[in-house]
C-alpha cells in the first residue's frame, strides 16, 4: 500500500536525519566545552608548550573547526576527519589508555551493559504489563489501590538508593558479592560454575532495575487499560459474546499496548541514566561505568564515543518503536 | 515521533480554573497526601536552622571514634562517615533538593511552555522546526549529558538547576502545544481575532490563562524528575561541594564504607528524604491533573453487580406458565435499572414491562433521556459502567437472562439476541479489519465452521448490508459513519438471531443513509423472521416498521399498544403531545406543537406521575399517586389515572 510505504520513508528519512544532527552536536559538544585535551592529556598544567603542541598535532587539534578556508582542501578540518573516521568505525583511541581503541573499550562496555539491561527490562515490562492489566481491571479495588500504590512508590525511589538498599540486603542476607562482574581472581571449573558466579553477580543488580522500571510500566498500563476498557467497542466485542479473557486478548491488549510501546522506546534515555547510577552502585564494568571514569579522566575520545553509542541507541530505539507502532495501528500507518 | 506525541497528549478538552479547585485537589486522597508530604517539606526546608539539632556546615572537631556512631539520644540518626549529625545534614539537605527542584522545574515550564505555545499558537514551519527540535532533544540521554556538561563546566548549583532544567522541559512543550491547539481555535480567541486583536494580546489574555492550570500541573511533577536527577548526579560524585544535599549524603555515606561498617542509619534517611519529597510532588501532581481533566473512574470490564434474585411481585404465575409455542419471545417483567451515583443509587428504569412476539418488530419511543437504551442495554446485561438491573425477569424463550450466569448469558449474546448500539463511530476496534470483526461473531458462536467459512459468510454480510465483499480487509477508520453503521448491522445479524435490538442505529446520519439503513433493517428481519425492537425518536419510522409500540417517559412504561391503534386513539397525554409534536403527512396543515419543559432528572423524580408537571390534563391526586399501568384490552395498556377504571372526570366531582 502506497501509504505504508510513505510512513517508513518517512520514519526512517526522519531517524537518518536525527543521527546525522546527533553527530554533528556530538561533535561541537566536546569542542566547544572547557578543558582543553591537550592538557587534560599530560595530567599538567606546567607542561612545555613543545609538548603540547605535539600532542595537539598528534590528536589532529591544530586543524579548523568545520571547513579550511586558509587554501588547499576545504575539507581538511577536524570535522571531516571526525565523520571520515567514522566511517570506518574508528572512534579514536583513549587519551589514557593510548593503545586501546574507544570502539573496543565501547564494545565491551555495551556487552556488560546489555546484560544488566535486557533481562531487567524484559521482566519488567511483563510483570509491569500484566499488574497494569489486572489493576485496571479490578479498577476501584483494594487490588488497584496497592498496585497504584506500589507503582508510586517504586516509581518515586531514586535508581541507585534501590541499588544500595538490594546491595546491602543481598550482602547481609544471601551473601551476594557487592560488585563487580566475576569475583576476583577465581578458577571456574567450567561453565556452568563461571556462569554461576556471573548470575550471583548479576542478581541484585537486575533485581533494582526490574524494580525501578517496573513502576512506570505499572501506572502507564493501568491507565492506557482503563482508558481502552471504556471504549466502545470493548462493549461491542461483549455484546458478541466474547468471554472477558477473549475481550481483553483480542481487543483491548494491542490497543492498550499502544502507549507502552512508546514509553518504551522512549525509556531508554531513562534507562542509560538508569544503567550509570546501577553501575556505579555495583561497580559493574559497563557503559555507564565507562561515562562517568571517562568524564573523570576527561577522556574526550571514550566520552564522546560513548555518548554518541547512547544517542544512537536511542534514536534507533525510537525508529523501531514508530515502526511497531505502524505495525499495530493501522490509523497510524495508513494516515 | 507523530505518534509519540499523539500517545502522550492527554485530550485536554477545556480546563478553566473554577472555584474551589484547591477544595476539589485536597478532596482526592492523593492530592491531600501529597499537598501534605510537600508542606512538610517545604516547612523542615524553611525552619532548618531551628529544628536541626546541629550545624551541619560547621564542623565541630572529631575523632574516629565519632565516625559512623549508631543512633543515639545526642544523635537521634546517628553519625556520617565525618563524625556529624545525619538528622542535622538530613534537615538541611531539604533545602538543597527543594531549591533545585523548584528552580529547575521552573526553568522547564518556562522553555517548554514558551516553545509549546509558540508551536501551537503559530502552527505552520514554525510547529514543525520547534516541535523537531523538541524530538530531537529527546534523543540525547538527558544524565549522560548533565554529567558531561557538569563535570566539564564545574559542579555549582546554579550549573546544576540550568543543566537539568535546560535539559528536561521536552515533556512540557509538548503538553503546552497540543492544549494551545484545542485552545486556538476556540470561540473567545476566534472572536478576538475577528476584532482584530494582536498576537501577544490573544496570547496574554486568552490563550495563557487556559493552559496555565495544565502548566501548574506539569510544573509539580517536573520538580519531582529535577529532585531525582540532582539526587543522582549528587550520588555519582557531581554534587555541588559547597552545600549539603541528600544525593551527596548518600555518596559520601556510600563510598566511604558505609555499607561494610553496617551503618544503615547514614543510608537509609537520606534515600527516604528524596523519596518522601518525589512521592509527594508525583502524588499532587497527578492529583493536578486529575482535577483539570478528570481520568475515567468505570469501565465495560467490571463484575456485573446485576442481581439475580429477580421475582418482581404479583409476577409467581409466569413461572408456572409453561413455555408454549406461542408464548411471546421475550417477556420482560418488572425490569428496574439504577446507577450509581455520589447521591446513592439512582433508579433510571422503573418497573418497566412489554413483550416482543417471534417476527414482530417493536418500536420504544419517548424523548431523549427517558430510559430507552438503557432499558434495552438491560436486556442482555450489557449496561454502562455503574449501571446494574436490580430487580427484574427477562424471559427470552422462556429463560430468564437476568438470572442466567455469564457463560449462559454470553451464548446468548451475539447468538440469539445481538444489538445494534446507538453511534457506531468507536464501536468497531480500529486496529482489526472490519471484516475479520464480522467473522469473530461467527467463529465465536459456531466454532465447528471454521476460518475459511466464517470468512466467506462474513464477506457475503458485507455485501447483503451494502458493504460490498472487497472492503473486507479495510479498516474501520477507512470506512463512513453509514458504513460502520451498516457493518455493526452486519455483525449483529451474523448468527442469524431470533432477537436482534436497534438502538437508534440512524442517529448521526445524514436522511438519506437513515432511510436506507431503517430498510435495509427491515427489510432483513423481515426475511431472517427476526423480533426487533427499535428504539427510535422517529415517530414516522415508527408507523412505518413497528407492529407494537411502547412508549416510555421518566423511566416507566407509559402506554403499551398495536401501532394502528396507538396512532388512532392515544390514550397516555404523553403520547398524545408525542404524536402532536411530529408532522403528519396526512394532514400537513396542522400546526406542529412541541411539549414544554423537558423529562424529569434522575435525581429529581417528581413524587406521583413523572409526566404530572408537563401534563396539560394533570388533576391533584396526579402529583402523589404514580399510577400502575391499566389494561385496556385490545393488547393496549396505560399508565394514567385518567385511564384508571374507576375514575370519573374531574369536573364531574365538581359538577
Amino acid at each position: 500500500m502506497r501509504g505504508r510505504g510513505a510512513y517508513l520513508a518517512a520514519k526512517i528519512g526522519w531517524a537518518l536525519l536525527t543521527l546525522a544532527l546527533v553527530i554533528i552536536f556530538n561533535f561541537v559538544l566536546f569542542r566547544i566545552l572547557p578543558g582543553d585535551p591537550a592538557r587534560s592529556v599530560a595530567h599538567d598544567p606546567r607542561i612545555s608548550p613543545e609538548t603540547v603542541a605535539a600532542l595537539t598535532a598528534r590528536f589532529g587539534l591544530d586543524k579548523p573547526l568545520f571547513f579550511n578556508f586558509s587554501g588547499g582542501n576545504p575539507f581538511d578540518s577536524q570535522f571531516f576527519a571526525y565523520v571520515g573516521q567514522l566511517a570506518q568505525g574508528d572512534l579514536g583511541v583513549s587519551y589514557n589508555f593510548r593503545d586501546r581503541p574507544v570502539v573496543n573499550m565501547l564494545g565491551d562496555g555495551m556487552v556488560n551493559t546489555l546484560w544488566l539491561i535486557l533481562p531487567a527490562n524484559v521482566l519488567a515490562i511483563i510483570i509491569g504489563t500484566l499488574a497494569g492489566l489486572v489493576a485496571a481491571w479490578r479498577r476501584g479495588t483494594a487490588i488497584d489501590a496497592g498496585a497504584l500504590a506500589i507503582g508510586l512508590i517504586l516509581w518515586a525511589v531514586p535508581t541507585f538508593f534501590m541499588g544500595i538498599i538490594l546491595l546491602f540486603l543481598g550482602a547481609a542476607w544471601f551473601d551476594l558479592p557487592t560488585g563487580g562482574r566475576q569475583t576476583i581472581g577465581a578458577q571456574y571449573a567450567g561453565f556452568w560454575d563461571a556462569a554461576y558466579d556471573l548470575g550471583r553477580h548479576l542478581l541484585m543488580p537486575t533485581l533494582t532495575f526490574t524494580l525501578v522500571l517496573l513502576g512506570e510500566y505499572l501506572l502507564i498500563m493501568r491507565s492506557s487499560v482503563v482508558e481502552v476498557f471504556s471504549e466502545d467497542y470493548i462493549l461491542t466485542a461483549k455484546a458478541k459474546g466474547l468471554s472477558t479473557f477473549r475481550v481483553i486478548r483480542d481487543h483491548a491488549l494491542r490497543n492498550a499496548m499502544l502507549p507502552m510501546v512508546t514509553v518504551i522506546a522512549l525509556n531508554l534515555g531513562f534507562i542509560v541514566s538508569g544503567a550509570i547510577q546501577i553501575e556505579s552502585v555495583f561497580s559493574w564494568p559497563g557503559l555507564g561505568q565507562l561515562t562517568v571514569n571517562a568524564v573523570r579522566e576527561r577522556d574526550y575520545p571514550v566520552l564522546q564515543g560513548a555518548f554518541l553509542l547512547l544517542a544512537v541507541a536511542v534514536v534507533l530505539a525510537n525508529l523501531a518503536a514508530e515502526l511497531l507502532y505502524g505495525w499495530l495501528d493501522p490509523r497510524v500507518r495508513e494516515a | 515521533m507523530t505518534a509519540v506525541v499523539q500517545a502522550s497528549a492527554p485530550a485536554v478538552t477545556g480546563l478553566v480554573v473554577q472555584r474551589g479547585f484547591l477544595a476539589r485537589l485536597i478532596r482526592r486522597p492523593m492530592g491531600a497526601i501529597g499537598l501534605g508530604m510537600l508542606v512538610v517539606a517545604v516547612l523542615v526546608a524553611i525552619f532548618a536552622a531551628f529544628l536541626a539539632p546541629y550545624n551541619p556546615y560547621v564542623h565541630p572537631h572529631v575523632t574516629i571514634e565519632d565516625v559512623y556512631q549508631p543512633p543515639t539520644a545526642a544523635h537521634l540518626l546517628g553519625t556520617d562517615d565525618g563524625g556529624n549529625d545525619v538528622l542535622s545534614a538530613l534537615i538541611y539537605g531539604a533545602r538543597v533538593s527543594l531549591i533545585v527542584g523548584f528552580a529547575a522545574s521552573l526553568m522547564t515550564v518556562l522553555i517548554g511552555g514558551t516553545i509549546g505555545l509558540v508551536a501551537g499558537y503559530r502552527g505552520g514551519w514554525v510547529s514543525t522546526v520547534l516541535m523537531r527540535f523538541t524530538d530531537f532533544t529527546l534523543v540525547i540521554p538527558d544524565l549522560a549529558l548533565q554529567i558531561v556538561i557538569v563535570a566539564i563546566v564545574g559542579p555549582s548549583l546554579l550549573i546544576i538547576i540550568l543543566v537539568i532544567g535546560g535539559l528536561g522541559w521536552t515533556s512540557a512543550a509538548r503538553l503546552v502545544r497540543s492544549q494551545t491547539l484545542s485552545v486556538r481555535e476556540r470561540m473567545f480567541v476566534l472572536r478576538a481575532r475577528a476584532i482584530g486583536a494582536g498576537d501577544l494580546h490573544i496570547v496574554w489574555r486568552h490563550v495563557l490563562p487556559q493552559i496555565l492550570p495544565l502548566m501548574l500541573a506539569t510544573m509539580v511533577l517536573a520538580v519531582s524528575l529535577a529532585i531525582l536527577a540532582e539526587s543522582s548526579l549528587a550520588f555519582i560524585g557531581l554534587g555541588d561541594p559547597t552545600v549539603i544535599s541528600w544525593g551527596q549524603m548518600l555518596n559520601f555515606a556510600f563510598s566511604r564504607g558505609a555499607v561494610s561498617a553496617g551503618a544503615w542509619w547514614a543510608l537509609l534517611p537520606p534515600g527516604l528524604a528524596i523519596v518522601w519529597v518525589v512521592l509527594g510532588t508525583t502524588l499532587l501532581g497527578t492529583a493536578l491533573e486529575d482535577v483539570l481533566n478528570p481520568r475515567l473512574k468505570r469501565h465495560h470490564l467490571e463484575r456485573d453487580r446485576s442481581v439475580r434474585v429477580t421475582e418482581p411481585e404479583g409476577m409467581s404465575w409466569l413461572r408456572a406458565e409453561p413455555a408454549r409455542k406461542d408464548a411471546p419471545l421475550l417477556r420482560v417483567r418488572g425490569l428496574t435499572v439504577e446507577f450509581d451515583s455520589p447521591a446513592g443509587p439512582q433508579r433510571a428504569v422503573h418497573d418497566a414491562s412489554f413483550d416482543v412476539r417471534r417476527g414482530e418488530t417493536l418500536g420504544l419511543v419517548g424523548e431523549s433521556a427517558c430510559g430507552k437504551t438503557t432499558t434495552v442495554l438491560g436486556l442482555l446485561r450489557l449496561l454502562p459502567p455503574g449501571g446494574s438491573v436490580t430487580a427484574g425477569q427477562v424471559l427470552f424463550d422462556g429463560e430468564d437472562l437476568m438470572a442466567l450466569p455469564e457463560s449462559d448469558l454470553r451464548a446468548v449474546r451475539g447468538k440469539r439476541a445481538s444489538i445494534v448500539f446507538q453511534g457506531a463511530m468507536n464501536a468497531l476496534n480500529p486496529v482489526h479489519p472490519v471484516g475479520d470483526q464480522v467473522a469473530e461473531v461467527i467463529r465465536i458462536h459456531e466454532p465447528e465452521v471454521g476460518r475459511k467459512v466464517a470468512e466467506q459468510r462474513a464477506r457475503e454480510l458485507l455485501e447483503r448490508v451494502g458493504i460490498g465483499r472487497r472492503r473486507y480487509g479495510d479498516y474501520p477508520h477507512a470506512y463512513s459513519g453509514g458504513m460502520r453503521q451498516r457493518a455493526m448491522i452486519a455483525i449483529a445479524l451474523a448468527c442469524r438471531p431470533d432477537l436482534i435490538v436497534a438502538d437508534e442505529p440512524t442517529t448521526a446520519l445524514d436522511v438519506m443513509i437513515q432511510a436506507q439503513i431503517l430498510e435495509l433493517l427491515g427489510g432483513l428481519s423481515r426475511e431472517f423472521g427476526m423480533a426487533t425492537i427499535l428504539v427510535t425518536h422517529d415517530l414516522g419510522v415508527v408507523a412505518q416498521v413497528c407492529d407494537r409500540v411502547v412508549v416510555m417517559y421518566g423511566g416507566r412504561v407509559v402506554e403499551d399498544s398495536p401501532t394502528p391503534r396507538l396512532f388512532a386513539d392515544p390514550q397516555h397525554p404523553y403520547t398524545r403531545l408525542l404524536l402532536a409534536s411530529f408532522p403528519d403527512v396526512l394532514h400537513p396543515e396542522r400546526p406542529l406543537q412541541s411539549i414544554p419543559g423537558s423529562p424529569p432528572r434522575l435525581d429529581a423524580m417528581p413524587p406521583g406521575c413523572p409526566f404530572a408537571p408537563r401534563c396539560p390534563a394533570a388533576f391533584d391526586r396526579c402529583s402523589t399517586i404514580k399510577p400502575p399501568a391499566y389494561d385496556l384490552g385490545d393488547g393496549r395498556r396505560a399508565a394514567c389515572l385518567l385511564v384508571e377504571p374507576s375514575h370519573t372526570p374531574p369536573e364531574a366531582v365538581h359538577g
